[in-house]
């Protein structure tokens, strides 16, 4: 950290020069008069030399229209547009800034659009448009979401290196977090350092993910350590109560029940001087309710919620439902928890798919697949609709109790919805209905999945012996002839043996040969049927020469009432005589 | 020498043009050789102020410094601000920098003017010159130099400075210079760390218009959820704020997102990608191993090989025409292209993906026929 | 009428003035028969004085030797001619135009004391007929801002050079012109328009003209039609080409090269034929080479090249470059060099100097790997001293036309333009645009 502006400010421009950036004033200013007399300011030539981020001057005009333009239509959730529509304006003589670039990655990553999202960041690097902050820390969010944390430190270490660019105390809460989540503790804690480094103040947040991460691992110590760095680096002054959550899941741990009530105490006491968001509520909330304290954890939910004053204070949010509805799940009460999950909307939060999921998923193992099924019923009144986990779950739920057709009538709703059950999903399903008989209806999911899902040897024979067995085996033979026809691929030599096997304990393995050998055949004949169609159409241009139309009808000769146009290549403009 | 005997025009004409908001007229009648006073340089002053006008300010600047009140600082300081507005602190600097004397206000409207241009750097040196000599800086100077910060994106310096403005200067900041610092933080894409400084460090409550600011904040920056969030608060301490058209947010469907800043995530990914082939994330991460995708600026026109780079970028000439037209045309305009000789095999075939990837319909006439490319498509079928 | 006059001057008659002027323009309708006598006469009416003294017979006299490509013999008899008035001055210009003087033609207009709209027009129309179409619109629009109201004959001119230089924004301005000066239901002004703005790939702009006409001829049918062929619209082509017989309009020449074009255009080879049979046995109409052209672009297009050289093989007339070019470039995208070879024999044997020819099949050799053959040809060409002729690409942006040669680095912008193309070359290749590596070497255009 610097003690005037003065060293912040020669530090700033020395990493600037070491850049090699161009030095601001002369840049814009030629560019700014340039863009008065003729075109727009172009991309600068070399992509791989660091250049400065646009200011925020430069969201005017034009291209300030186009950014509210591109933001009308992410709220629309038109995203293909919105990125189409920006990459159209690169090409275009208003050229997107990075501002409504940023928009744009910020609505692909909300909506899981990461490959999208991605294209995008390249192609706007391509064209020269400078990333600031905010685009890094949507890049490493992407990274960290898609599980390639690796990635994301790559990407950090040449972004320290090499961008004109300064990460903000977000970039390293996004890091640290991601990093933590994918199981990255260590790198997290440099990154920690890194922090420290770049003269960023200690931020408790960071530190909260930290402790969250050795929680995780089942290490106090580490929780304990974190703790008294924080507070030594705050000059023992802590204001912000985001980490005693974990610390108190550190003395749970080791078995300090006291200690870890006294670290609630001073949290949630009426004496606390800590500010406690919604977050730091949960962690606490978590805490408690999983180290035997849940009736604790019902009081504080209850001040919370008299806390709560929305939008002003927040102090629960859905995460703080969340883990009541778990803690009275673990004490068997499920109409408590359904109650309280209901209650959500009084306090301005609304369920997502994920809890109403959790919430399912914890009846339907305590046989109470009606109240699950009356709750995923509702969801759409809630706003949100089921995804596959839902539809999975219930579809267990009711083959565990012998409901085999409702069981298979949610995966069919599931598909109609537009998801995409996995194969082990699938399997499941088709085990069920031959277990039960019904190989006709197991038939007519495979032959629905077939087209869409990618099956593997395994699935292949199951089906085909659930047939063989119930005598249908041209059934198989069908299947055979499909997957000759559509996926040669997946017939594999050690399908081809199998169904061999199948058809010679009736006698009929020649079939398979003989089919083969068809198909061949039919190949060959597409291919010979295609060359005889290209003749037959010349022979029919030349029919259509020889049944020319008798001509005696007009007889008279008329050629010569021709004007001046000629072929329209010589282009004169016709001219009456 | 200089007796003019006719009547007209007079200084009074140009007055009436000036009151009137001609500038052009008005320029046009000092180029007759009227002179114009104080009052008409202050009114052509004012109404010159964007960057299409450089060309009037340098004009009307000519004139003042030929006219016997190029010495008023006021209007001294009025060209400068001209100047600013105009985007040019080339400019404004060169008169600031011939100025026999100056007040506060010529440094207040230099640092400003380097901060709207995009060049607070610049202002920030200014300022530093400006302690140097000695001067004192005040609530204003303040102002400007936050701007300037925001404009450079200078967080910490921005800090340094309001810190110091009570600490050395003895200013008490004001509810301003507090939007000025959030400005600085919102500017700098710092949206976060902006909204947690309203909430854990304003010394007072956050009024609906500190909360705007961020609204604004967030907009440039394209964060809706934050735009949202604060639009509440907003529209809760001022309820006249409520923008009636607004377009819902779409719900989010970041599934991993949700975790522990908003609720618990133990249910895990469920679906198993590799199964659909054109899922989402799979793409992306089959793009990233692929190397098509390096989290690298570097990687630009890597994975061409040279030949087909050069290749590339060998121009012909109605590649050249084209490119021209998209740069000259907003986004999506139909371009048209006349070309003397045939297209050539190749430019046909890059044109016709061309059209695709610029989003545009392209009509090119060879000496043969028309071409109308439009989403990766020729008229012609290919065969011309 | 020569006859008549020597008796009428055997007789003693004596010719007055119309007599001569009858003559001369009679002598001037047939510039190569009339010469002598022209001259003569010329002789006769100097001796009568005539020549200087009377303003008609002087002017027939301008006329009949610019248009016997005596120009500067007219010139000497406009400028003894004491009295002139405008139609001899308009006359002079003409004659200028007509013998590609240009610059003097603009020096006697410059010197004509009132030039009225004939004589602006002459300007115009001689530029725009011989190809100088930008000179043509400069010259309309200081007519324009001199106040002077264009008649039809100068708006037909303006619209053919906007046509010809396909400057739309030009065009769309005369339109409004057309509209202002009540010419709108001019028929001939609005087959110009529906030709312009076909020729800048606006058929819709076209459509919305020919639909919007009391009074059609089969000039502005064919112009329609046309202009849907070569933009590519077979379907409105041919639909259209039926609609005008349904109105009662028997089709000619031209409108079969419509309805020929979009066959072609959109590969229906059997309509095509069917076409090109009803043209010849129910209209009477004897094919023309452009016919011939469609034929063999039409089975050169299905790949059928055997038939399309079996056309040309058997056309009355020699096939021009038109319809051998089209073959040879089928023969590029069918790989068939024999073929091809033997096309380019026919063609230089055409048009020895011609480069496009050598391109082609140099570019042919290329595609299929011969690059032997590719060099062969490239390095008759040097040995024969052939250039290749530019190619060269123009753009209107703000009604400013803009021209680019290949590699051209003069361009203002340039910097900008080679930055977008950068651009453009990367995304093209993440599209998966391979170039053809062949064309590097060769010629930007075959």
């Amino acid at each position: 950290s610097f003690s005037t502006p003065e060293e912040a400010a020669a530090e700033r421009r020395r990493r600037k020069r070491r850049l090699r950036v161009e030095p601001p004033l002369s840049s814009a200013q030629r560019s700014q008069q340039q863009a008065q007399q003729v075109a727009p300011p172009r991309p600068i030539q070399n992509p791989n030399s660091p250049k400065l981020p646009e200011p925020v001057t430069a969201l005017s005009g034009n291209r300030l229209n186009l950014h509210n333009k591109i933001l009308k239509l992410i709220r629309e959730n038109d995203l293909e547009e919105a990125a189409l529509y920006t990459r159209h304006s690169v090409y275009s003589n208003c050229r997107p800034t990075i501002y409504t670039v940023n928009a744009v990655l910020n609505a692909q990553l909300r909506q899981s659009k990461y490959a999208d999202l991605l294209s995008l960041h390249r192609f706007i690097t391509l064209a020269g448009i400078a990333p600031n902050v905010i685009t890094h820390n949507l890049i490493f969010q992407t990274y960290l979401d898609c599980k390639k944390p690796d990635t994301a430190l790559e990407h950090y270490k040449q972004f320290i290196n090499e961008s004109p660019v300064s990460p903000s105390p977000t970039t390293y809460r996004i890091l640290v977090k991601g990093l933590v989540d994918n199981g990255k503790l260590e790198n997290a804690m440099e990154m920690k350092e890194e922090m420290a480094e770049k003269g960023l103040a200690p931020d408790p947040i960071v530190y909260s993910f930290l402790m969250f991460g050795c929680a995780k691992n089942g290490d106090s110590d580490g929780i304990f350590k974190l703790f008294e760095e924080l507070k030594e680096k705050k000059d023992g002054i802590l204001d912000d109560g985001v980490v005693y959550g974990s610390l108190m899941n550190g003395y749970f741990m080791k078995g300090m029940e006291k200690e870890a009530m006294e670290c609630y105490e001073e949290a949630c006491g009426e004496n606390s001087k800590l500010k406690m968001s919604d977050i730091a509520y949960n962690y606490v909330l978590d805490a408690l309710s999983k180290n035997g304290k849940f009736d604790e954890a019902l009081r504080l939910f209850d001040s919370m919620k008299n806390e709560h004053n929305p939008p002003r204070r927040l102090a629960v949010n859905l995460g703080s439902f969340n883990v009541i509805v778990d803690g009275y799940c673990a004490e068997g009460k499920f109409k408590e928890a359904i109650d309280v999950f209901r209650s959500m909307r009084d306090y301005r939060c609304s369920p997502d798919t994920l809890s109403f999921n959790n919430l399912i998923d914890q009846l339907c193992q305590n046989g109470l697949l009606g109240e699950a099924e009356e709750l995923c019923g509702g969801m759409g009144a809630e706003g949100v609709s089921p995804d596959e986990y839902t539809y999975v779950l219930l579809m267990d739920a009711c083959f565990k109790v012998n409901r085999i057709d409702d069981g298979a009538s949610y995966f069919r709703k599931m598909v109609e919805a537009g998801l995409r059950p996995n194969l082990a999903v699938y399997n499941r399903l088709v085990g069920e209905l031959v277990n039960a008989g019904k190989v006709d209806e197991a038939k007519s999911f495979y032959d629905t999945m077939v087209k869409k899902l990618k099956m593997d040897d395994a699935s292949y024979k199951f089906m085909m012996k659930a047939l063989s067995d119930v005598g249908k085996l041209d059934d198989v033979l069908k299947m055979v002839d499909e997957m000759l026809d559509e996926e040669i691929s997946d017939f594999t030599e050690e399908l081809q043996e199998f169904v061999k096997e199948l058809l010679s304990n009736v006698g009929r393995e020649d079939e398979l040969t003989k089919l083969m050998e068809e198909k061949e055949r039919l190949k060959a004949e597409a291919k010979a049927r295609e060359i005889e169609a290209a003749e037959a159409a010349k022979r029919s241009a030349k029919a259509a020469v020889a049944s020319l139309l008798p001509s005696k009808l007009f007889g008279k000769k008329e050629g010569e009432s021709e004007n001046t146009i000629d072929a329209p290549s010589q282009g004169e403009v016709p001219e009456e005589d | 020498e200089h007796v003019q005997a006719e009547p007209v025009p007079s200084l009074i004409d140009l007055t009436r043009l000036c009151h009137e908001g001609k500038v052009k007229e008005a320029i046009e009648l000092m180029g007759k050789g009227v002179k114009a006073d104080a009052n008409c340089f202050l009114s052509l002053f004012d109404l010159i102020g964007n960057p299409k006008s450089l060309e009037d300010a340098k004009k009307v600047h000519d004139y003042f410094l030929q006219s016997t009140c190029r010495g008023d600082l006021g209007l001294n300081n009025k060209v400068i601000e001209m100047y600013a507005k105009c985007a040019s602190m080339t400019d404004a600097r060169r008169v600031f920098d011939h100025m026999p004397d100056r007040n506060m206000d010529t440094w207040h409207l230099m640092i400003n003017g380097y901060a709207d241009n995009g060049l607070g750097d610049e202002g920030l040196q200014l300022f530093e010159q400006m302690r140097q000599l000695g001067l004192k800086p005040n609530e204003q100077t303040f102002l400007a130099v936050l701007s300037a910060c925001g404009s450079a994106e200078a967080i910490e310096e921005g800090f340094l400075h309001f810190q110091s403005m009570e600490s050395e200067y003895v200013i008490s900041p004001g509810a301003e210079h507090y939007m000025g610092l959030i400005g600085v933080l919102g500017k700098s894409g710092h949206l976060y760390e902006a909204k947690e400084y309203i909430e854990k460090k304003l010394p007072f409550e956050p009024t609906a218009e500190v909360w705007e600011a961020l609204r604004n904040y967030a907009r440039i920056h394209g964060d809706v959820d934050l735009e949202d969030y604060v639009e509440d608060l907003m529209v809760d301490l001022d309820p006249s704020k409520v923008d009636a058209n607004k377009i819902p947010t779409p719900p989010p469907k970041k599934r991993n997102a949700i975790s522990m800043l908003d609720g618990k995530n133990r249910i895990g990914e469920f679906r198993n990608p590799t199964l659909y082939k054109d899922d989402e994330k799979l793409k992306a991460l089959k793009a990233m191993k692929e190397g098509s995708y390096v989290p690298d600026t570097r990687y630009v026109l890597h994975d061409i090989d040279q030949e087909a780079k050069e290749q590339a970028l060998l121009y012909h000439s109605e590649r050249l025409a084209i490119a021209f037209g998209l740069i000259s045309t907003p986004a999506r305009q139909t371009l048209r292209i006349i070309k003397n000789l045939r297209v050539c095999g190749d430019c046909h075939n890059a044109i016709k993906i061309i059209s695709r990837i610029v989003g545009r319909e392209l009509i090119i006439r060879d000496n043969k026929r028309f071409h109308h490319f439009k989403d990766g498509l020729c008229s012609c079928g290919d065969y011309w | 009428a020569a006859q008549e006059f020597t008796r009428m001057r055997l007789d003693g008659v004596e010719p007055n003035h119309i007599t001569f002027v009858t003559l001369l323009s009679g002598c001037a309708e047939f510039p190569l028969k009339g010469r002598d006598l022209g001259s003569l006469i010329h002789g006769y009416v100097c001796k009568l004085g005539l020549d200087k003294e009377d303003v008609m017979v002087g002017t027939a006299l301008v006329e009949m030797y610019a248009k016997g490509e005596r120009v500067e013999v007219a010139k000497l008899v406009f400028d003894l001619l004491k009295v002139k008035n405008s139609v001899s001055w308009n006359t002079m210009i003409d004659g200028y135009m007509r013998n590609r003087e240009y610059e003097k033609a603009v020096e006697v207009f410059d010197e004509m004391p009132e030039p009225d709209v004939i004589s602006w027009t002459a300007l115009i129309n001689g530029f725009a007929k011989r190809g100088f179409y930008e000179e043509a619109l400069d010259w309309f629009r200081e007519m324009i801002v001199c106040g002077v109201e264009p008649d039809y004959v100068s708006i037909i001119a303006v619209l053919t050079a906007c046509a010809n230089l396909g400057t739309l924004s030009v065009g769309l301005w005369v339109h409004r012109l057309v509209l202002k000066q009540n010419f709108r239901n001019n028929v001939r002004v609005n087959n110009s328009l529906i030709d312009m703005y076909s020729r800048c790939g606006c058929i819709e702009f076209a459509l919305e003209v020919f639909d919007k006409m009391q009074k059609r001829t089969l000039v502005s049918w064919n112009s329609i039609i046309v202009g849907f062929a070569v933009n590519g619209f077979a379907d409105e082509a041919l639909k259209y080409f039926d609609a005008m017989q349904k109105e009662g309009f028997k089709p000619d020449g031209v409108s079969f090269t419509g309805a020929l074009t979009a066959c072609s255009h959109a590969g229906l080879v059997g309509d095509g034929l069917h076409y090109f049979d009803i043209m010849k046995r129910v209209y009477r109409i004897s094919p023309r080479i452009e016919h011939f052209g469609c034929i063999v672009d039409l089975y050169s297009r299905a790949g059928k090249l055997k038939e399309a050289w079996k056309v040309v093989q058997n056309m009355p007339m020699k096939p021009n470059e038109v319809v051998l070019g089209s073959l040879l470039a089928a023969c590029r995208n069918h790989g068939d060099i024999s073929l091809a070879e033997r096309i380019v024999k026919n063609l230089v044997a055409l048009d020895p100097s011609s480069d496009s020819n050598y391109v082609l099949l140099s570019n042919i050799y290329a595609a299929v790997g011969k690059w032997e053959g590719a060099s062969k040809v490239r390095r008759r060409m040097k040995a024969l001293g052939i250039q290749k002729k530019p190619g060269f690409s123009s753009i209107e942006i703000n009604g400013c036309v803009h021209e680019f040669v290949a590699g051209d680095k003069s361009h203002m912008e340039k910097d900008c333009i080679y930055a977008t193309l950068k651009l453009l070359a990367f995304d093209l290749m993440s599209s998966g645009y391979a170039p053809e590596i062949v064309v590097r070497e060769l010629y930007e255009s075959d």
